[in-house]
């Protein structure tokens, strides 16, 4: 096993771009090596030893490396992109695009997260002790799939565009949840315990179940009989319509 | 005063009737010279293919392109074709780099010279639109640039020709081609532009324009007739109607017809035909669809007034944008894709949609198969141009793969051998085992473009034309193409040098220097009186239509930092 810790030694303004923070790229690397490690910060790129107080604990392989930010990391971005094993854990609020592109291992957040939280995901978990902002496992800008497999479970809140144009995995949301939550879908599965507005627009595969209150259900989508899942039946709609859809709609 | 001698150069330079002889080539103040003095500076070309700079005559590089570029921010970080594609750093002598079908203005000046190519026509400038065109042109770096004005659907064309006053059309065309800067006359599926403002399209060569009482047959005579009144450098170049439909091959065809009458005033063909791939289909419907470049080729063997451009397909994601905005809406509907749609008022249209074109779809294979057919049926290679319509038909940082598929029947067969049996069954390229030559290659590349162009001084290595050079790291005496396809590539990929205007600017595939290139123009003179007649009407479709006034329409010299102005006499 090896641990990782970074604090912050001080509140950044300018957003440090922590991709290169992974367990891929800390495993069997010394508190020196780490240090040494770059990150982008404005126009240039600095030594992780510049904003972190690294400590770290024994030597293992990635599976093996757990890292965790001791408290807010509310202006430090991607962090975990495209990992692949280990873990992360996060005690404060985080930055955009956390664990994007991630291809497994675990991260945890117990804080909010800002947009972009893991988009195009490939495999992995993330769980979010908190509210989460825009774009949960959505697609970078321009591109026809998201996240394409995994979890993300988020322990609250979430702003729009949940799950946009997602093809595969799981997204979990035991608060509520914005505008056009699984816009685009092409696949995956969706689940939202609150309340949702204008759900599943133009997807074209994939479920949807919304526990709470559905406003402006939108009129492209057939109503098909109900459904059961886990001992809760739901009135199921299939769409959308617009885009010859064949997504499942479920809602109370 | 500085001299360059390359030594030992394998030249290939059709307009010299030169087939890969090995020579010296002297260069002085950015043109060949017979010889030069003891000073020169050597550049030991050690035999390898040596060839004039490589001249696109129809890309899309500059203007809509832009479109492009916002509605698929994705497209900056893909990098599909290494070393020409993706992101990249900036070093001390390039800027940063992104894209791959729509990159940056840097990247299209690094990545045409890293091929070998020294010159691109845009192939689109809506007028209304031209300096946003020039903006772009102005941070294209290295490369020489001109474009052709859109004039197909313009409401003073068509009132002109329903009209028939064809003098004024001419003073009209000689009027846009200033206020644009552009070079040339496009005419995107005449009259569809304007039809598409309501909803519609126009059917072919004889359906009426809506509210202009004139077909597209009418808007193409017109316009030719103008066209050589004006003495342009360039032909008409056209975009036939029907583009993108099962059975428009007889479109084509009947167009190119229409055009054997036409006498040109300016020793060049009567005619160009774009991008002929999107136009050469057979078959009634998207089900029984096939090739119809058999019978296209038929007709371009027989006819000696005309050039065209492939327009080739290359599998993997491409944007298509053009001026034919009722095609880029069937486009988006059809494939479910994003879709911009721009209406240039009393101009055209204009769309732009991405799509991907993948070897399993028996229709992007058929279409794949129909660029090639073009190119290996049609006998005479003066007659070709290569493009890929880019990035219609895809990236031209695709040329060097496709250079291949002409080259090599073997790397043909490996696509082929990927196709359904229903795409094989709608498409004669298998049958076929032409494979082209360099010098063939060298034409339909650099040579046809000098004369399609009327521009002596390019797309050749003659005593006195520019000193655009591209020098490929292959020796022709030693490498079989039709198996060593790989290896020809590679060569395409990244020349060993680029010269442009006598400069090294691209060595060993790396960028060296990036001079700004020059922007050619036409500005074709009318008598005073025709003009005088003419404007009176033009600002009254400015005080009555357009949203700008005519002074701020205009393309200001400040535009054009490097200008060529090309002045033609009007036979009147
Ligand atoms: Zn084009």
């Amino acid at each position: 096993m090896q641990a990782v810790k970074l604090s912050l030694k001080k509140a950044n303004k300018i957003p440090i771009e922590a991709d290169t923070v992974s367990p891929d790229n800390f495993a069997g690397k010394t508190k020196e090596e780490i240090e040494a490690i770059l990150a982008w910060y404005g126009n240039g790129q600095c030594p992780l030893g510049d904003f972190f107080t690294v400590e770290v604990e024994g030597s293992d392989s990635t599976e093996n490396t757990k890292i965790v930010f001791d408290g807010d990391v509310s202006r430090v971005k991607r962090i975990g992109q495209g990992m692949s094993a280990g873990e992360i854990e996060i005690n404060g609020n985080v930055d955009m695009h956390c664990g994007f592109g991630m291809k497994g291992g675990k991260i945890t957040i117990n804080g909010d997260a800002d947009s972009w939280l893991g988009c195009e995901m490939k495999g992995g978990e993330i769980i979010l002790n908190g509210n989460a902002s825009y774009y949960v496992g959505s697609g970078y800008r321009g591109e026809s799939c998201g996240m394409r497999g995994g979890k993300i479970t988020v322990n609250g809140n979430a702003k729009d565009y949940l799950g946009e144009h997602m093809c595969g995995g799981e997204i979990l949301v035991t608060g509520n949840v914005g505008l056009l939550p699984a816009i685009s879908n092409n696949g995956g599965t969706i689940v939202i315990e609150g309340n949702a507005t204008m759900p599943a627009s133009e997807m074209k595969n994939g479920t949807v179940i919304i526990k709470g209150e559905v406003s402006d259900m939108l009129p492209s989508y057939k109503e098909d009989g109900t459904e059961e899942v886990e001992g809760v039946t739901y009135r199921k709609f299939v769409g959308d319509v617009n885009a010859s859809g064949k997504g499942v709609l479920l809602v109370k | 005063m500085s001299e360059i001698l390359i030594k030992n150069a394998n030249l290939c330079d059709p307009i010299q009737g030169i087939n890969c002889e090995n020579m010296d080539i002297c260069i002085r103040d950015g043109k060949i010279v017979e010889s030069v003095s003891e000073n020169a500076e050597i550049i030991d070309a050690g035999g390898r293919l040596t060839m004039a700079g490589g001249f696109d005559g129809h890309t899309h590089s500059a203007g809509k392109i832009n479109v492009g570029r916002f509605i698929n921010p994705n497209d900056a970080r893909r990098k599909l074709v290494p070393g020409l594609s993706g992101p990249e750093k900036r070093t001390e002598k390039t800027r940063a780099q992104v894209g791959y079908n729509t990159p940056n203005t840097y990247a299209i000046g690094y990545r045409y010279a890293k091929l070998g190519y020294t010159t691109i026509c845009e192939a689109a400038i809506p007028m209304l639109a031209a300096r946003h065109t020039h903006e772009e042109f102005k941070e294209i770096p290295i490369l020489d640039k001109m474009g052709l004005s859109l004039f197909g659907s313009n409401w003073q064309v068509m009132e002109y020709i329903r009209d028939k006053e064809p003098e004024k059309l001419a003073a009209y065309v000689a009027w846009g081609l200033k206020a644009s800067r552009g070079y040339g006359v496009k005419i995107v599926n005449a009259g569809g532009g304007e039809a598409w403002g309501w909803g519609k399209n126009v059917n072919g060569l004889y359906d009426p324009v809506p509210n202009f009482d004139v077909t597209p047959a009418e808007i193409l005579m017109g316009l030719v007739e103008a066209n050589e009144k004006l003495q342009l450098p360039h032909s008409v170049h056209v975009h036939c109607n029907n583009l993108g439909k099962p059975g428009n091959y007889e479109t084509t065809i009947e167009t190119m017809k229409m055009f054997e009458k036409v006498k040109p005033t300016v020793d060049r063909q009567s005619l160009h035909v774009t991008h002929v791939q999107f136009n050469a289909y057979a078959g009634t419907s998207w089900r029984d669809f096939e090739t119809g470049a058999p019978m296209v080729s038929d007709y371009l063997n027989s006819a000696n007034h005309l050039t065209f451009d492939l327009g080739q397909v290359i599998f993997g994601p491409a944007v298509t944008m053009t001026a034919d905005g009722p095609v880029e809406y069937a486009n988006s509907r059809l494939l479910h894709e994003k879709w911009s749609n721009q209406d240039i008022e009393l101009e055209d249209a204009s769309g732009v949609v991405p799509l991907s074109y993948s070897p399993k779809s028996f229709i992007n294979a058929v279409q794949w198969a129909i660029g090639l057919e073009l190119a290996l049926l049609v006998e005479d290679p003066w007659k070709i141009m290569f493009t890929t319509d880019s990035p219609n038909g895809g990236s031209f940082v695709n040329y060097p793969e496709a250079f291949t598929y002409l080259m090599s029947a073997k790397k043909r067969e490996q696509v082929i051998s990927g196709f359904g049996q229903m795409a094989l069954d709608r498409m004669v390229l298998p049958g076929i085992d032409r494979e082209l030559s360099f010098y063939e290659l060298a034409i339909m590349t650099r040579s046809m473009q000098s004369k399609m162009y009327s521009r002596p001084e390019k797309g050749n290595l003659k005593v006195g034309s520019d000193a655009d050079i591209a020098i490929y790291d292959i020796i022709p005496g030693d490498i079989d193409p039709s198996v060593e396809h790989e290896k020809v590539k590679q060569a395409f990929s990244g020349a060993a040098y680029t010269l442009k205007d006598g400069k090294v600017v691209v060595k060993d595939g790396q960028i060296e220097a990036t001079p700004m290139g020059r922007t050619y123009w036409v500005n074709a003179k009318v008598p005073a009186d025709i003009d005088s007649a003419m404007q009176k009407d033009t600002d009254i479709k400015f005080k009555k239509y357009y949203t700008v006034s005519k002074s701020n329409y205009m393309v200001e010299d400040s535009y054009l930092p490097n200008p060529v102005e090309i002045s033609t006499e009007g036979v009147f």
